[in-house]
């Protein structure tokens, strides 16, 4: 009986044991997960869609794309074409974003 | 003839080995120490506090069209004195207690339309990095409009706003 009771208290030691490196690979796929850039950079995107002058929306899509490239290791381009006559929303965007470990496409109708 | 005599022989040989492997187990493991840092879980933390609170800097308070952040409004008037000020307030406020102490550095990186090239403009700092920190980066989108002292080109551009966060 006591034989027993042993055995439960081994495998109790283990769990505990192994209980510090649960948080380890949430918290690293939390971090690796691009969450945060791809919000903030969307965001930016959208924005930008609505610029008038065609001069300025091509500085804008080569800042977005250098410095994405740069600072964030991503690469990171868009391109808006004015909505179907009729809709809703002004353009339909598509933006793509990749930064080697996640990819992240999405055609916006705004 | 079968009798219970060798039971015990059996058990007192299993337990043995158990208390050998369990032993051995032990030695094996205190080679590598395993501690709550190695989790990154607070690095997670920080960058998520970092994260909000740069978003909500960036964030207009009125739904005009036409209506600026204060990070926009901060980077046209390189105003690095109400970066420091309201970066600081939103990642060291606590509930309760007395505040948190974490400590930044920020720069500011555009691209020169002439050269093509990725420059960068430090905005400010609690203080220099000496090397034995552990930050973590934080950026932020920033769009500029043309109307303004924009740090280069005087063009309508986006910036990126890049913070590096640690606690000491």
């Amino acid at each position: 009986m006591g034989f027993i009771v042993s055995f439960a208290l081994f495998f109790l030691a283990i769990v505990v044991n192994q209980s510090t490196v649960v948080g380890q690979t949430t918290a690293e796929g939390v971090i690796e997960f691009p969450k945060n850039d791809i919000i903030d950079v969307r965001n930016e995107i959208l924005f930008s869609s609505g610029i008038v002058n065609p001069t300025n929306l091509t500085d804008v899509k080569n800042d977005i794309s250098s410095i994405g490239l740069a600072r964030k290791m991503a690469i990171i381009s868009f391109n808006a074409t004015p909505a179907p006559p009729g809709s809703s929303y002004k353009n339909v965007i598509l933006i793509h974003y990749n930064n080697g470990v996640t990819a992240y496409n999405e055609t916006a109708n705004y | 003839m079968v009798n219970s005599d060798g039971q015990l022989f059996t058990i007192e040989g299993i337990s043995a080995g158990l208390i050998m492997l369990l032993t051995a187990y032990i030695v094996v493991n205190t080679t590598s120490i395993y501690t709550p840092g190695d989790t990154h879980i607070s690095d997670m933390q920080l960058e998520q506090l970092g994260s909000d609170a740069l978003r909500l800097m960036n964030t207009p308070n009125t739904s005009a069209t036409s209506a600026e952040s204060s990070l926009q409004k901060i980077i046209i008037n390189n105003d690095t004195a109400q970066f420091s000020n309201t970066f600081l307030w939103f990642c060291n406020s606590t509930t309760s207690g007395t505040n948190d102490n974490l400590q930044f550095t920020a720069d500011l990186y555009y691209r020169d339309k002439n050269t093509n090239s990725v420059n960068k403009i430090h905005l400010t700092q609690t203080r220099n990095l000496i090397g034995g920190e552990h930050p973590v980066r934080v950026t932020e989108w920033v769009h500029l409009n043309s109307n303004g002292q924009v740090p280069v080109n005087n063009r309508e551009q986006a910036v990126l706003v890049e913070v590096l966060l640690w606690r000491d």
